[in-house]
């Protein structure tokens, strides 16, 4: 792990930690209904001051807390064309079976890869530090696939032209 | 050139595959629905049905060590190149070091990282396309069951992994009826009718109207092809035959059996007319051969459709009840056309006189019930219910050649969604096509 | 499967089967594509026993230029018959009347080879023009020599597909034989990129005797002038091929001349696998995020599942 990888990762954990403090809240602004405040944007004063956790340029966490609901999104580290494509493809993967995520959001949010959504519901059903847990190894995971993804086609590539050139010998 | 390529169909079922292109009148390669990659095969029934890969498939490096470099010779893993399909699979499966995987259970993909590599094959080995130019028709099982998250992650497949140029996914049940446009019986072609649908494993009867299957409605028998192989194999076991391999059974099914339209009168029938028994030579890779004879079971291992208690134990209706009672069960506006569409599809349908024995049975029961319904209203006449099985000469690769006609009409590519439609929308696109064949169409 | 194959598949296991002695007549009728928008029709029209295969090729007017009638004649010569209609070029075979055992099944892998021989011409030409070029520039010096023979022969265009093309050309000292290509996903493009590269590099590092390979987004020397030829776009490119005298042996040349024809399709087939390669690493890795986020869920559910005293469990309703 490089060095500013783990102070990057205990800073996310930690304003999780904190950003998870959620209750169950109905809706202010419509009767019946219970929604996600930092989605519906209804009511100001149940939102709270979003924060962003960089560790450069091209990789940061925007948490943005409310009442009820706390949005997660992440900006994967892409240094190259490559690197673009294969991050692009894994998150559209991964949205495209949000289902059985739960807190997946089908969409991220402007600028950042991936968006999680997770409401007072889910830490409800869900034990907290675990879901922090996930998300804290989703951004390490995330990391490693992309660069062994990377890895294997230049591998591939390599084997490919060498098979194909090697009858010619 | 041709102005257009032709679209490839394929036809993936539980036990074969069936691929070609469209407007040809047979598929060009039928092979089992089998792959054989390194390692151990998946046993059982199921193996890894969570839908979680098998832990054989999953090349050592991806959860070994991710350090940084070095690894790098061991990461040229080409593993994934390393497998055959169909008949080379059973073939490689029979030697060391491959184990024999069949991607589709019950009609329903298990295994997607096989069955993508399947179709990998498929396309670049045996038809030799280039996925970019060519349109291609899908078949997806009947069941209801099938739920569009399959439909989604095949899309996901042939868009993104082989950037198909189009793509049509197709009900087999409805291709299944199309086929049968091809019979002089038929006169319009509606999509309106019951497919009787009867393969290796299982008979499913289901009822289409307009294009649309009727979920609630089908009903599956636990008789087919299997167990009349079985059957037969039985009846030469209790005779002593020389040789009652399974292969011998399923030979002797496949060139001597047809239906009769009553089984008493045709035991008599056997006694009276000698050259009804037949015999059947079996030669031996060695040079020796044997002669198996060939009596009752030439009418008596169909029968079991018929009557079902002379081979199970625990399944005794027969099939004319089953199929009436899937028309009974649904809605009473389109009865009329079940009863007169009756369509057979698959290998166990092509008994000789399959077709003539059924539509007797379900004209009685038919018959039955109207009477019956006659002298209960007292005096009132019924106008008479149509009943038609219709065979044709496409019934044992019904799907595909449904597949294959509607594929080659001109009009069958605005019905496909196009990678750029995919690109747009995203999988969810192909929950929904437009009906093919369907009203409003030529 | 690493490599392609040379031959089509369908053609050969079809007259395999019809060419085992005792196989009953049956009538075929086939239209079946290939690699590159080449169309097969495999037919029995005049009975059952003779099998009229036909080809249709895109570019046939411009392999014919090249010499497509004489290979092809060459190799097919007694079983080729007129062109049936809408096609390009026709052989039939008389089931009657078949050759021995052994040249049963040279017949078969002939056959099979169809679209390879027909694609074949330019090659063949291009290497016979190198070899009377070198004839003819031993005589000079390097700098003595007449100016068509420093600069070789005029380039081979063979539009095989709708916007990719082939050219050969032919120099005293190599054949250099150019792809276009042309991506029309992003992804394959990026791979497409990746993979090339390693094209470019396989020489220097491994394989000394391989041909040498660049890759271009522009237009190489070599094309300069020729109609039809784009560049400088980002979706088109060039992949050169150049192939030195030892590939151009009388006895190499039919598996050299295989062997490049497969290029494209080869390396967009790697491209497909590949990424059919990466979904099932997505599709580990997503499930075992789901794994990780199983464990967030307390383990109580389980608990509501009882056994029965004769072994049978139920679930409590909660």
């Amino acid at each position: 792990m490089s060095q500013s990888l783990r102070p990057y990762l205990q800073a996310v954990r930690a304003s999780l930690t904190a950003a998870l403090a959620l209750s169950n809240f109905a809706s202010q602004t419509s009767e019946r209904h219970n929604v996600p405040e930092i989605e519906a944007a209804s009511s100001p004063e149940v939102l709270l001051n979003p924060l962003t956790v960089a560790r450069n340029d091209n990789e940061k966490v925007l948490v943005e807390p409310s009442i009820n609901s706390v949005r997660i999104s992440i900006k994967i580290k892409q240094a190259d064309e490559i690197e673009h494509i294969l991050v692009h493809k894994f998150t559209r993967f991964l949205t495209q079976r949000a289902e059985a995520f739960f807190i997946l959001r089908r969409k991220p949010i402007k600028g950042y890869d991936i968006s999680f959504l997770i409401t007072n519901y889910h830490t409800e059903e869900m034990l907290k530090h675990k879901l922090v847990d996930f998300i804290i190894e989703f951004m390490e995971e995330v990391d490693k696939e992309v660069s062994e993804m990377k890895l294997f086609l230049n591998a591939r590539a390599r084997f490919v032209a060498e098979s194909f050139l090697t009858p010619f010998d | 050139m041709a102005p257009q390529t032709p679209a490839v169909v394929m036809d993936n079922g539980t036990g074969y595959s069936k691929l070609g292109f469209a407007g040809n009148d047979s598929p060009s390669f039928v092979f089992p629905t089998a792959i054989a990659t390194k390692g151990a095969a998946t046993g059982g029934s199921g193996g890894s049905g969570s839908g979680r890969p098998a832990v054989a498939n999953k090349p050592s490096y991806l959860t070994g060590g991710a350090g940084p470099g070095g690894h790098l010779s061991m990461k040229r893993g080409t593993e994934d190149l390393d497998f055959f399909i169909g008949d080379e699979a059973l073939a490689a499966a029979a030697g060391p070091g491959y184990g024999i995987h069949y991607p589709i259970r019950h009609g329903q993909i298990e295994n997607w990282d096989h069955m993508e590599r399947f179709w990998s094959n498929s396309i670049f080995k045996y038809l030799r396309v280039e996925p970019e130019d060519h349109h291609f028709l899908l078949t997806e099982p009947t069941q209801p069951l099938n739920p569009p998250e399959n439909r989604e992650n095949t899309a996901e497949i042939f868009f993104e992994s082989f950037n198909c140029a189009g793509l049509y996914i197709a009900v087999q049940a409805v291709l299944a009826l199309a086929a049968s446009w091809t019979s002089s019986k038929v006169q319009d072609r509606s999509l309106t009718g019951t497919v009787i649908d009867s393969g290796e494993g299982v008979t499913h009867v289901i009822p289409v109207a307009e294009g649309y299957v009727i979920g609630s409605s089908i009903k599956s028998i636990p008789i087919a092809g299997r167990d009349i192989t079985y059957f037969v194999q039985s009846l030469l076991r209790d005779r002593g035959e020389p040789d009652s391999s399974l292969k011998t059974a399923e030979r002797i099914k496949e060139e001597f059996c047809y239906v009769s339209p009553d089984i008493v009168k045709e035991f008599s029938r056997f006694d009276r007319e000698p050259d009804r028994f037949a015999k059947y030579p079996v030669k031996y890779p060695n040079g020796k051969s044997v002669t198996v004879d060939v009596g009752y079971e030439r009418f008596l291992a169909p029968e079991i459709f018929f009557n079902p208690e002379i081979y199970s134990s625990d399944f005794l209706t027969p099939l004319p009840t089953i199929v009436d009672t899937v028309i009974q069960t649904s809605p009473i506006d389109v009865r009329r056309g079940l009863y007169k569409n009756i369509v057979l599809s698959g290998g166990s349908t092509l008994y000789k006189d399959f077709g003539r024995r059924l539509q007797r049975d379900i004209r009685h029961l038919v018959d039955a019930r109207i009477k019956a319904s006659e002298v209960r209203s007292g005096g009132a006449k019924s106008g008479g219910l149509d009943v038609q099985v219709i065979t044709h000469k496409r019934q044992r690769h019904g799907p595909w050649f449904g597949g294959s006609l509607l594929g080659q009409t001109p009009e069958f590519r605005s019905y496909c969604h196009t990678k750029a439609e995919y690109d747009e929308v995203g999988p969810s696109i192909v929950r929904r096509f437009a009906l093919l064949g369907g009203p409003g169409s030529t | 499967m690493l490599l392609l194959d040379y031959q089509n598949v369908l053609i050969e296991s079809l007259l395999k089967d019809r060419f085992t002695p005792g196989a009953a007549p049956v009538s075929i009728d086939q239209v079946v594509s290939d690699f590159d928008g080449v169309t097969f029709h495999i037919s029995t029209q005049e009975g059952k026993t003779k099998i009229l295969v036909s080809i249709a090729v895109k570019c046939f007017p411009e392999l014919v230029k090249y010499g497509a009638q004489s290979v092809l004649e060459r190799e097919y010569g007694p079983y080729i018959v007129a062109p049936e209609q809408g096609y390009d070029f026709s052989l039939q075979i008389d089931l009657d009347n078949l050759p021995d055992e052994q040249a049963r099944d040279d017949l078969i892998r002939r056959i099979s080879l169809l679209k390879r021989n027909a694609m074949a011409a330019p090659f063949e030409s291009a290497f016979d023009e190198f070899e009377a070029l070198r004839e003819e520039a031993s005589k000079y010096t390097s700098e003595s020599a007449p100016q068509g023979i420093r600069e070789g022969g005029e380039v081979r265009a063979i539009h095989y597909r709708e916007e990719e093309a082939i050219y050969i050309k032919a120099s005293h000292d190599r054949v250099t034989v150019i792809f276009s290509t042309i991506f029309r996903d992003e992804t394959d493009r990026v791979f497409g990129k990746v993979f090339l590269q390693e094209f470019v590099d396989a020489r220097r590092r491994a394989i000394q005797n391989a041909p040498q390979v660049l890759f271009k987004n522009e237009a190489p020397l070599e094309l300069q002038g020729i109609p039809g030829v784009k560049s400088g776009k980002a979706d088109i490119g060039y992949i050169t091929f150049v192939l030195f005298p030892r590939h151009l042996q009388r006895q190499r040349r039919e598996d050299v001349i295989s062997h490049i024809q497969t290029f494209r399709d080869y390396f967009h087939y790697h491209i497909k696998a590949s990424k059919a390669y990466i979904h099932s690493r997505m599709r580990r890795r997503t499930a075992d995020f789901l794994q990780v986020l199983r464990r967030a869920r307390p383990e109580s559910e389980e608990k509501a599942e009882r056994k029965t005293a004769s072994g049978r469990t139920f679930k409590v309703q909660a």
